[in-house]
């Protein structure tokens, strides 16, 4: 597993847990040894406003991830998914938590971007779990099974021990495993490349 | 402790606590909030007591702390930045009194702005009360400039101004904690109190002589600034010591500004400025010297622009090379650089796509605006008032999460802290001129009327306004976190503490109808606005205050949980919005073809509210439902 590193912005909608999910994936880059720097925005409202999170792993300046120029976008929610896509670079990679299909126009311009799109029922998944509220940490198994920033599913276990009271590591530690097996498995979830060409994803020139 | 993740306001309150600061005091305001909540944190991990509070307000909390660094021991304040107008009197005096044990003023600005009033640049506030003025650009650097704050506030005995900004309070930096380069510090031991009637009680002709003693420690200061390591050159010249484009830059736009030359893989000279007030001169000449062009970014104004003495050379905010209103974001830094790149003969690619950006502009996706909590007791409040006076009454509001009280129509003025009964007062007044008999209603939180409402009220009753005041009391300064306020049973850190009675302070202001409410109980609430519309309306009236009380959801949800009303939306809903658009609970979805609403069950509380928003009645307990 080479060294994290990588520019992500994670978005949704307030009470989704994108704060949490940036902290997990901050945790384990932290531990992985990288330094790391996760940008926190919010609107005014504590919950149904836009949220986003920029994390820049690795050793580079920036509070912030200039539009184009980020590895991964992860998104909790389709339409904050829509709204953030213009950050990813060419050549960089959108996980989706959404049941409706992006629009026809806008996937095919990634396509041509060469940016992979990614999509999961996160929301159905953790239902099936017991638990709405895990979502997020259901999406960040998926992406850590697929992508190459250098955190594995493994890497986020370990992180996710470290964060909240027993119950809710206990229900994180499940979400992370249903992710990874959904990306494992059979169909590599609703994915738009599969798994093995998926861990070449490039830490493209920026 | 190893490695581990420090947001900005943490590492400032880590500052704190490892600099041995004694007395922290603030007033919740977002950026700034979590300095306080983290010194509280740490401070049981202290080797000495500390004293931390959340006062009623910025001046209250500057002039506390100021008090204990006139006994000698090191003390801070922290506020947002329209906070620091707030505390401007003091912070001024302050600057000519002077300081014994190191005085730390932590003010964070909003660029954007997020969720101020105003863009502000603390750091123009400090130079015209001639304070100096500390600028980070990392959680880390904060961490490390607050230790060095106090050394400087002690050395030449003048309060000095940290000043973060948003994205640095809520940035989470990976920090070595043990990595021993910020050892704990102290001051030297507090003698306590000692008088000084000429310089603490000064009279005009001895502040005179303690401004000209400002005006030497300044230029001390800046002699000082002239060596400092937190003023330094990155990056590099050309082979003949010169540059055809240079960059001067602080705060998180030094961050910026870096990732943006690093990106296009331009190698610039970069002087860091972290000491904007007052601005070493001779350094920021010699190196615009040996440029030919300068670019300045800094946020959210023109502080060190402004302090440059030659600015031929010089782009910034002053020519509007850089935007002069708004957030100095990467994608403005670097279409800045990008130009002035260009410029010098080195053009640099285009990063962003923005065919995509193009692409997604035309999916028109609407913002989310922000809405009140399903459950919000303001919600209740506004419908209950929007109901009774409609849309011809005077809404004079304020600063809180209830200024959302503009979605629901029933806010028409958001000022600053307090600003709603004294306009209310003034809108009165000034109705009488015009012969405009508008009914008034204002509205304001529980912990900005203890801020700047009291003194606001009782110069209402005093001067025979009439209007009625509701407070919003929901228990708790919501909007940043849910902080105690003066009416609260416990402190900042907890201990029990004397609560501030809110009826008796506005009956104590002279007000003769005072009344308290649950907003939940939809009928009576509006028969009381009634009863106090007619209050003030009579021979014998004057200002009606109604104290709207119920805790906030996210604060105390005990009454709904021990409670819960579960609704559901009947067959017959039509989709006429009514509810959607005067209630406006976030629970409450519009379908997208607009033929019905449905109840949302993952952000529902069953507080039961919307019940009385349907007034064909077609939202109803579920209860009824399965009896009917």
């Amino acid at each position: 597993m080479p060294d994290p590193q990588g520019r992500i912005v994670l978005a949704g909608v307030g009470g989704q847990g994108v704060i949490f999910a940036s902290r997990l994936l901050a945790e384990a880059a932290l531990a992985r040894g990288a330094q790391v720097m996760v940008s926190e925005t919010h609107g005014m409202s504590q919950r149904g406003g836009s949220v986003a999170a920029h994390l820049v792993i690795g050793d580079e300046p920036g509070l912030l991830i200039r539009r184009g120029t980020a590895d991964v976008l992860i998104a909790l929610d389709r339409l904050e998914g829509l709204r953030h896509l213009p950050v990813l670079r060419r050549g960089g990679a959108v996980f989706i938590n959404a049941v409706e299909e992006l629009p026809e126009g806008v996937g095919t311009r990634l396509h041509e971007l060469g940016i992979r799109t990614c999509q999961l029922d996160a929301d159905g998944e953790a239902l099936r779990l017991g638990s709405a509220a895990i979502a997020n940490v259901v999406l960040l198994g998926f992406v850590a099974a697929h992508t190459s920033l250098g955190l594995s599913p493994g890497d986020l276990r370990l992180a996710a021990q470290g964060l909240g009271p027993p119950a809710s590591v206990r229900a994180n530690l499940s979400a992370l495993d249903e992710g990874a097996r959904i990306a494992d498995g059979p169909d590599h979830g609703h994915c738009e490349w599969r798994k093995p060409s998926a861990v070449l994803l490039e830490q493209a020139s920026r | 402790m190893g490695k581990q993740l420090l947001l900005g306001n943490e590492a400032i309150g880590l500052g704190l606590i490892r600099s041995g600061c004694r007395m922290v005091t603030a007033y919740p305001g977002t950026p700034s909030s979590e300095i306080l909540s983290s010194v509280i944190r740490l401070k049981t991990h202290a080797p000495e007591v500390v004293y931390t509070e959340w006062s009623a307000n910025e001046k209250v909390a500057f002039e506390t702390a100021l008090a204990a660094s006139w006994s000698g021991l090191r003390a801070a304040t922290a506020m947002k930045q329209v906070g620091l107008n707030v505390a401007a009197d003091p912070f001024f005096s302050a600057a000519y009194t002077g300081v014994v044990g190191g005085f730390v003023v932590i003010s964070c600005d909003d660029p954007g702005p997020h969720s101020s009033q105003t863009e502000q640049d603390s750091r123009l506030l400090a130079h015209a009360a001639k304070v100096p003025v500390l600028d980070p650009s990392t959680p880390v650097e904060a961490l490390q400039m607050t230790g060095l704050a106090f050394e400087l506030s002690e050395r030449f005995q003048v309060p000095v101004l940290l000043r973060p900004t948003t994205r640095l309070c809520h940035a989470r930096q990976s920090f070595e904690s043990d990595s021993g380069l910020f050892p704990a510090t102290a001051g030297p031991p507090p003698k306590g109190f000692r008088k000084d009637p000429q310089r603490w009680a000064a009279t005009p002709a001895f502040r005179l002589k303690l401004h000209v003693e400002l005006i030497q420690k300044l230029k001390a200061i800046e002699q000082e600034f002239e060596a400092s390591i937190l003023n330094r050159i990155q990056g590099s010249f050309g082979e003949n010591g010169t540059a055809q484009l240079g960059v001067i830059a602080s705060g998180v736009a030094f961050h910026t500004a870096l990732q943006a030359l690093r990106d296009f893989g331009a190698d610039l000279p970069v002087l860091k400025i972290g000491t904007p007030y007052p601005l070493p001169r001779r350094l920021v000449a010699d190196f615009i010297r040996r440029c030919e062009r300068v670019i300045v970014f800094e946020e959210p104004d023109a502080t060190i622009e402004l302090q440059i003495p030659d600015r031929t050379r010089v782009r910034g905010r002053l020519d509007g090379t850089v935007p002069q209103a708004g957030e100095l974001t990467p994608e403005r830094a670097a279409a800045i650089l990008a130009e002035a790149l260009g410029e010098a003969g080195f053009p640099v690619p285009a990063t962003a796509d923005e065919l995509l950006t193009a692409l997604v502009e035309e999916l028109a996706i609407p913002p989310r605006r922000p809405r009140l909590c399903p459950g919000c007791s303001h919600r209740s409040a506004y419908f209950a008032i929007k109901r009774t006076f409609g849309p011809r009454a005077i809404y004079p509001g304020d600063i809180g999460c209830y200024t959302l009280g503009t979605n629901l129509r029933a806010l028409d003025t958001c000022l600053d802290m307090g600003g709603a009964v004294t306009m209310a007062a003034g809108f009165y007044h000034a109705g009488r001129l015009l012969g405009d008999e508008r009914p008034i209603v204002a509205t304001i939180g529980d912990s900005t009327f203890l801020h700047a409402g009291l003194v606001p009220l009782a110069n209402a009753v005093h001067t025979g306004a009439r209007f009625i005041l509701v407070i919003l009391d929901n228990h708790t300064t919501a909007m940043t976190g849910t902080q105690p306020t003066l009416a609260s049973e416990v402190g900042a850190d907890g201990a029990a503490a004397e609560p501030a009675s809110i009826p008796e302070l506005v009956k104590a202001c002279g007000v003769r109808f005072v009344r308290m409410a649950d907003p939940y109980d939809q009928d009576p609430f509006q028969e009381l606005l009634k009863e106090a519309q007619s209050f003030t309306l009579a021979a014998e009236g004057g200002p009606a205050v109604i104290i709207a009380d119920r805790p906030c959801v996210i604060f105390d949800p005990t009454p709904i949980v021990a409670h819960p009303i579960p609704v559901t939306v009947t067959e017959e809903c039509d989709g006429c919005r009514y509810c959607v658009e005067a209630f406006e609970c976030p629970a409450i979805v519009l379908r997208p073809d607009g033929s019905r609403v449905d109840i949302d069950l993952k952000t529902c509380v069953e507080c039961g509210q919307c019940i009385d928003a349907c007034y064909k009645g077609f939202i109803v307990p579920q209860l009824e439902l399965q009896h009917a």
